[in-house]
């Protein structure tokens, strides 16, 4: 569980924390939509360039990115051979039955490794220097248009933010009630599929158990400090559009154009 | 049973950039029989201290004894099964740990796990709830319908059901009321004098670990600054003040007398001491008023 990057935030104080959260949302998710009109040597090389740049810039030691694609390493390999040894197209350097390795095959495979990556790196860094209050306030500021078609964007931001927050909480309690059990003779992750799927119930009924009454809580809490839902409330945490987030949109806009320019 | 720890260290997360090192080199002892607690400030490695205590956590560095058994960081964790068995912990708000369909059934889950049958295990469960004194008529119920201090009752007779030579207490009285405190700590003593059982508490009651005691452990910043009988570590109330921690209520209460012009052969830590104490002070003194 601790080995989890994805999601995880690293406090810091450079050029990319302190972009505005809305920015740095929509340049990621554009980030992964320009990474698909790559497909040469060239475009793949620029981006990989930027996206070390980014980090770069972000003061986050390379090593953490790298444990973010750890987790993801099997899916990446798998996804990889699979093109490498089924596509054929080119020069044809090795064949057995149905398995062939061509010119086409291999630089297709590395591009989706490209990919993989550029994602994976991508996204741990938005990740990894915005706090989670902050994504949330994010998605609620980019959600509002969607107002006017009656969609409860001040709900759904409410409850983004609340479950963000108990996540830790959440995995500290999970580890502790794990503890817990263990010292009374659960063994987890040992014997048949059966087996460990019953040890999980010790697990699962107190931790929903403890969500149940943590909700009732925190309900009553928000209540008597005067809540009464969305309409008309004032906002503490003020999100800011600053110069360098419209910066950081134009070196987006140039990246694209280079993008056009180097792609066939 | 009892326990040696020897050039102990932990790290959380070793190898990964989140590591931090929550004990550093921990020598200590723990004999058999002994009623020992550990106090410190949240964050002082305590809680990381007592899961090496039944294997749950393996120490990175150095080697710790329990009984027979010797955990080292290359232990398998198969090896510690039998040690869970033999050592019971209650952790912090043990109420939390509770998910059968009635209370018996939960006090019974350990033993069950441990290798009983079932109808052993409910015997051990019968007897163990009446040990934490609960009415037979809640043994049906749902442990989820029950009070908090009865939640906690439950959740501690589940852990004596294992029948464990080494109790491990992490605050166990916290949350509950006056009276819930006393009868519960009350219940502690007794078992340790009367099954003579090791007991090991984390707490921040001075009050209690004068009270009951007979050995204290005072850790701070992952390491131990001081350990002994706790009139030894009590006997310098300024060291203890000095590194922000309590004091108990009669040790304070006495120091206050002596900066008066009283004087104590030994720093009285109970009560029922500092009255002795007094009594005998005062009738030297022939009626005079101490303040003089």
């Amino acid at each position: 569980m601790n080995k989890l990057i994805l999601g995880r935030y690293i406090a810091g104080d450079s050029l990319i924390h302190r972009l505005d959260p809305r920015a740095k949302l929509v340049l990621s998710f554009y980030f992964v939509g320009i990474i698909f009109m790559a497909n040469n040597w060239q475009s793949f090389s620029m981006l990989l360039i930027f996206t070390l740049g980014c980090i770069l810039a972000s003061k986050i030691s390379l090593s953490f990115f790298l444990k973010g694609v750890r987790p993801l390493i099997w899916l990446i390999i798998f996804t990889v051979a699979l093109q490498m040894l089924f596509s054929s197209g080119g020069q044809m350097y090795w064949h057995w039955g149905i398995f062939k390795i061509s010119e086409f095959g291999v630089t297709n495979g590395l591009y989706i490794f490209c990919r993989f990556i550029l994602i994976i790196f991508m996204s741990t860094l938005l990740t990894l220097s915005t706090a989670p209050l902050q994504l949330a306030d994010a998605i609620e500021s980019l959600l509002k248009p969607l107002k006017t078609i009656k969609f409860p964007v001040y709900e759904i931001a409410l409850m983004l933010s609340i479950a963000l927050r108990f996540v830790p909480t959440l995995m500290d309690e999970t580890a502790k009630i794990m503890n817990a059990q263990r010292a009374r003779g659960v063994n987890f992750g040992q014997g048949s599929l059966i087996k460990q799927m019953q040890s999980i119930i010790p697990l699962l009924i107190p931790l929903f158990v403890s969500s149940f009454n943590r909700a009732e809580d925190l309900a009553i809490a928000m209540e008597s400090r005067g809540y009464q839902g969305g309409e008309g409330r004032t906002k503490y945490r003020v999100l800011k559009w600053q110069t360098t987030d419209t910066m950081a949109f134009v070196l987006f806009a140039v990246v694209t154009v280079a993008l056009v320019y180097l792609k066939n | 049973m009892a326990i040696k720890f020897n050039e102990v260290a932990f790290t959380y997360q070793k190898g990964t950039p989140f590591e931090s090192q929550a004990l550093h080199d921990i020598n200590l002892e723990i004999e058999d029989g002994s009623f020992t607690a550990i106090v410190g400030h949240t964050g002082s490695g305590k809680s990381t201290l007592l899961q090496h205590l039944n294997g749950l956590l393996k120490p990175t560095e150095g080697e710790i004894q329990i009984g027979e058994q010797i955990i080292t960081p290359e232990t398998p964790n198969k090896a510690l099964n039998d040690l869970r068995k033999q050592v019971g912990i209650v952790f912090q708000f043990p109420e939390a740990q509770l998910f059968e369909e009635t209370v018996i059934k939960d006090v019974a889950f350990a033993p069950k796990n441990f290798g009983k049958t079932e109808s052993e295990a409910e015997a051990i469960a019968e007897k163990m709830l009446q040990l934490v004194g609960l009415p037979e008529s809640i043994y049906q119920q749902s442990p989820f319908d029950l009070s908090g201090g009865q939640m906690r009752r439950v959740a501690i007779a589940g852990i004596l059901a294992m029948e464990p030579k080494i109790l491990v207490l992490d605050e166990p009285t916290a949350g509950l009321d006056p009276r819930g405190r006393v009868d519960m700590m009350a219940m502690f003593e007794e078992l340790h004098r009367e099954q003579n059982l090791t007991i090991i508490l984390v707490t921040h009651q001075m009050d209690d670990v004068a009270n009951y005691a007979d050995y204290a452990i005072i850790m701070s910043k992952g390491t131990i600054i001081k350990s002994g009988t706790p009139r030894a570590v009590f006997s310098d109330p300024d060291f203890l003040l000095n590194n922000h921690l309590n004091v108990p209520t009669t040790t304070l209460f006495s120091k206050r007398l002596t900066e008066k012009g009283f004087s104590f052969a030994n720093i009285p830590l109970t009560e029922a001491e500092l009255a002795d104490d007094l009594v005998e002070l005062l009738s030297r003194k022939g009626g005079h008023d101490a303040n003089e």
